[in-house]
């Protein structure tokens, strides 16, 4: 596994998960904002193709007692990325300042190794040709190439709207690796209606995410596969924050040792 | 050649091969064009512009700041600085720029063929059909709105009221039983609800995280009120019989059967009576009379709410410093004005009526267009009422319909009648932008140019907690050959000779601006909202015991399993269709294949002795609907959960041939007293295919 490197920002999210109720716009703005093709028939989920999922959580009680959460699920941009170590082409790296684990289609060869070792499902096969039909390509964003058939893709944190954001401040004299919080946003996060997504940098004390991540209730899937993920979830009930990890019975969850 | 030349042939040959660009070319090639294969689409090149606007194709008119490419639209992003959806986002907002250019949309007028085909023409041949058949019709026209927010109607009420005909009607929504029932207590303007100030939330039926009202307003208040990671100030309880996208933000979910909003409005006024919250007004000793009988164990008998859980969220209402309890439908029309006058009653007895954070009246948007029939008279007009009357005979079938920005044979009840005025109108219009399934059956179909293409604009949506109005103005002219149908609507107007008062929409937006005291012209260069808090004086509400009596006579009809509908706005609307992005966010409980999926809980499913991935068929006597069964906890026993914005016939590949439509399960009564059509309970059994 690759080892973690240093980096000065780390760009991350916050996800409260008792904030979100699953409407799908983090989805719909990802999908838009990214290329994404629309699918005619998405219900095959093995085969649909999205860079941000929303999973819903059940507390696995019966009828009253049963609870229902959702978590939006985009790329982990893990500290240690088990899918940068297995890519024979060098197409996913996690080298850049920010870090934020790139995808460069044009040099994927569609082995989907990363897939494999990915263990929170974040990649996706470019399974079909990508198709707009009609008109529909008329709404193409310039900022991210569509992608064509037989490579892997994923989330990227909406890398382009970093580089903007960089732009911007240079433009106004400002420091670009010194962002103010907010200046850099996902797609997601923006269009999130109810708030749930925070992103920010991590490492940097300004930043909400960065007090967000330490709250006793903050949490990170799988996080003893030693994978550091930087997308953090929050929630104030416990039955939620243990469907991130394999816990034992007796392992309870909701202490911050993993900040 | 001998065996040295032959090798020193060869040898030349392999190191000229080597030395010549054809291996690496070939190797090239060979990449370049296995990941080339197919073809993808060049993103575009030029400079990006924003602009703020609304979407008119979200209910509530969600500020959304458009993204320009050279000029063309491509994304739709939240608009922080709009004072209303405050930087909030739905999802159907969210496709806003998609569907203007995606397969559905409506790209000439259509004119049906003595064969039946719908074959384009040209809009000046729609124009002189249109305008001759109206003439034709004179008083024998009716008009059915779907979009109740906008000032068009002022210009339709005009051109169908003035030629002698009262039948211009809206779809039906929650507004009309709220209407019905503030009147019934004694308001007299609009009921509203002050969300914004709110500290406690008690949503009966109403989806008002997802779909209900100012959805992205509500949203963003939730948001506002429960900041991530630290303590929640605003709390919300959610009564409906699904764990749906509502009830998994509320602190509290009460399952509640479908069409017992009343009784279970009753049972909290029942407890807040007993706990001594009883603020006084007339009629209180009736109404204190009847919540007595509405115990929480007849309560949880009648509705399925646990007595304990009911008392839970009592208290905590009573507890709240600005509780606020709104009663709705899960469909967003087709509830009864009983539940609503319980919810308003409930309200009182907290002394929450025209509190800041509590129910507030609102005033009626007064006429600009010369002619136009106002608000209140338009919205108190029973849609379902003369649609029956229609078909059994009663009335005669208008000569020419117009359908403005609706599909009432998509979203009604099969029994509504729509079916047969469809079949005895003479001559049916759609104005539309998307090829719906009531496009589909008219003889004239219109392309109307959407929200950013047109003026148009959106007057305090139902919901709202104070008046509110924004514009939509044209930053792209109209894709394909569609027109903004104000335009339309008021040169037809002219040709026919019906006196309107205004010129084009920009100068009846400026009227209308007028009228309000808004600046029409800083609206539109700067996105500007004109807002209006609700005035505090109006008549002191009664409990009307009286008029909830009569409403809880309603026969429930007595089925097996009662229907549970779950609505998500992503999906679409009945005149928007499933936008193509939505297809993903359709999860594998809501479509499995072309098949809706029907969720019980496991005991429900033993009950039946049904399984998951089990195929079934949900019906309602007359009606049977294909399914796929998944087991989930968050239904309520006996009922079953299907996804509604499914089962569309028209519109384009990404809606057609998915699922089932629910609407089809539903049947209408008539409320007592009221009059007005219900079909929130419907009963339901369950079959195995």
């Amino acid at each position: 596994m690759s080892e973690v490197i240093d980096f000065k920002i780390r760009w991350g999210m916050v996800i409260d998960l008792d904030k979100c109720t699953g409407c799908g716009a983090c989805m719909v703005a990802c999908q838009a904002e990214n290329n994404l093709a629309p699918q005619v028939d998405a219900s095959n989920k093995l085969r649909a193709l999205n860079w941000l999922t929303v999973y819903r959580l059940s507390n696995g009680k019966s009828f009253p007692d049963h609870e229902v959460a959702y978590l939006p699920r985009p790329c982990m941009q893990c500290g240690k990325p088990s899918c940068v170590s297995v890519c024979p082409v060098v197409a996913t790296d996690k080298r850049e300042e920010g870090g934020i684990v790139s995808q460069i289609p044009p040099r994927c060869i569609g082995c989907r190794y990363c897939m494999a070792s990915c263990p929170y499902h974040a990649r996706y096969f470019n399974w079909y040709d990508p198709k707009w039909p009609g008109d529909l390509d008329r709404t193409l964003t310039p900022d991210v190439s569509t992608r064509p058939r037989g490579v892997v893709e994923k989330c990227s944190f909406c890398h382009h709207r970093w580089m903007h954001a960089k732009d911007a401040a240079i433009l106004k004299g400002e420091d670009p690796m010194d962002l103010p919080d907010g200046a850099y946003i996902t797609a997601c996060t923006e269009a999130c209606p109810n708030g749930a997504i925070t992103f920010g940098d991590l490492n940097n004390p300004k930043h909400k995410v960065y007090e967000l991540r330490q709250s006793p209730h903050a949490f990170r899937l799988l996080e003893r596969l030693g994978t550091e993920p930087q997308v953090y979830y929050l929630s104030k009930r416990e039955w939620v924050r243990r469907q991130g990890d394999n816990y034992l019975e007796h392992e309870a969850t909701g202490d911050n040792k993993k900040v | 050649m001998n065996r040295r030349g032959f090798l020193k042939f060869a040898a030349g040959g392999t190191v000229g091969l080597v030395a010549s660009p054809i291996i690496w070319n070939t190797l090239y090639d060979a990449v370049y064009w296995s990941q080339n294969w197919g073809w993808i689409p060049r993103v575009p090149r030029g400079d990006s512009t924003y602009m703020r606007t609304i979407s008119k194709l979200c209910p509530s008119g969600t500020g959304i700041r458009v993204r320009l490419v050279d000029g063309q639209p491509v994304r739709a992003l939240s608009d922080p600085d709009n004072p209303l959806s405050r930087g909030a986002l739905t999802a159907l907002a969210a496709a806003e720029t998609q569907l203007m250019v995606s397969p559905a949309r409506l790209k000439e007028p259509l004119r049906r063929t003595p064969d039946g085909a719908l074959v384009a023409i040209s809009w000046e041949e729609a124009e002189k059909l249109l305008r001759e058949k109206l003439a034709e019709a004179g008083g024998s026209t009716a008009c059915i709105s779907g979009d109740p927010t906008s000032t068009v109607n002022e210009l339709l009420s005009s051109l169908v009221e003035s030629r002698g005909s009262a039948d211009f009607y809206f779809m039906p929504d929650d507004e009309q039983a709220a209407l019905a029932a503030w009147s019934a207590m004694g308001g007299m303007g609009r009921l509203g609800y002050d969300v914004d100030n709110s500290d406690f939330i008690l949503a009966i039926g109403a989806n008002m995280l997802e779909s209900w009202g100012t959805v992205a307003r509500n949203r963003r208040n939730f948001s506002a009120g429960r900041p991530a990671g630290q303590e929640a100030r605003v709390k919300f309880a959610y009564a409906g019989p699904v764990q749906n996208n509502t009830a998994a933000g509320a602190d509290w979910w009460l399952p509640c059967r479908d069409g017992m909003e009343m009784e279970l409005a009753l049972g909290i006024a029942h407890l807040l009576i007993k706990a001594g919250h009883a603020v006084p007004s007339a009629g209180l000793d009736d109404f204190k009379a009847l919540a007595g009988e509405y115990t929480p164990e007849k309560v949880a008998a009648l509705t399925g709410v646990d007595a304990g859980r009911l008392a839970e969220v009592a208290k905590a209402l009573a507890g709240a410093e600005k509780p606020l309890v709104l009663v709705g439908s899960a469909l967003g029309a087709g509830g009864g004005a009983g539940a609503v006058m319980a919810g308003i009653a409930v309200n009182m007895l907290l002394g929450r009526v025209g509190a800041e954070g509590g129910l507030v009246n609102l005033p009626f948007p007064t006429p600009v267009v010369t002619g136009a029939s106002d608000y209140r008279t338009v919205v108190n007009r029973n849609l379902i009422a003369w649609s029956q009357s229609v078909a059994s005979g009663e009335t005669e079938a208008p000569r020419v319909l117009l359908i403005y920005d609706a599909n009432p044979l998509y979203s009604l009840p099969s029994d509504s009648g729509m079916e047969e005025v469809f079949t005895r109108s003479g001559f049916k219009v759609a104005m539309a932008s998307f090829l719906s399934e009531s496009c589909a059956r008219c003889d004239l179909v219109l392309p109307a140019a959407m929200g950013l293409e047109r003026f148009d604009d959106c007057y305090t949506p139902y919901g709202s907690g104070e008046v509110s109005w924004c514009i939509s103005h044209p930053l792209v002219k109209p894709f394909y050959n569609s027109r903004p149908m104000g335009e339309v609507l008021i040169s037809l107007a002219k040709e026919l000779g019906v006196e309107t008062g205004v010129k084009d929409m920009p100068g009846l937006l400026y009227k209308k601006a007028y009228s309000l005291g808004a600046n029409f012209r800083k609206m539109v260069e700067s996105g500007a909202v004109f807002q209006k808090k609700a005035s505090g004086a109006f008549s002191v509400p009664v409990y009307n015991t009286d008029a909830i009596r009569t409403a809880l006579t309603l026969k429930k009809e007595a089925a097996p399993l009662s229907l549970a509908p779950v609505v998500v706005l992503g999906m679409g609307t009945a005149q928007t269709g499933i936008p193509p992005f939505a297809t993903k966010i359709i999860t594998e409980y809501q479509l499995a294949g072309h098949s809706s999926v029907a969720q019980m809980n496991a005991a429900t499913a033993d009950k039946l002795g049904v399984r998951k991935g089990a195929r079934v068929t949900v019906g309602n006597g007359k009606v049977k609907v294909p399914a796929l069964v998944d087991i989930f906890e968050g239904v309520l026993p006996d009922a079953v959960a299907l996804s509604a914005g499914l089962g569309h016939t028209a519109f384009d590949e990404f809606s057609r041939n998915k699922g089932s439509n629910i609407m089809t399960l539903t049947s209408i009564t008539r409320e007592p007293g009221t009059g007005l059509p219900v079909w929130s309970s419907a009963g339901v059994s369950v079959d195995k295919a």
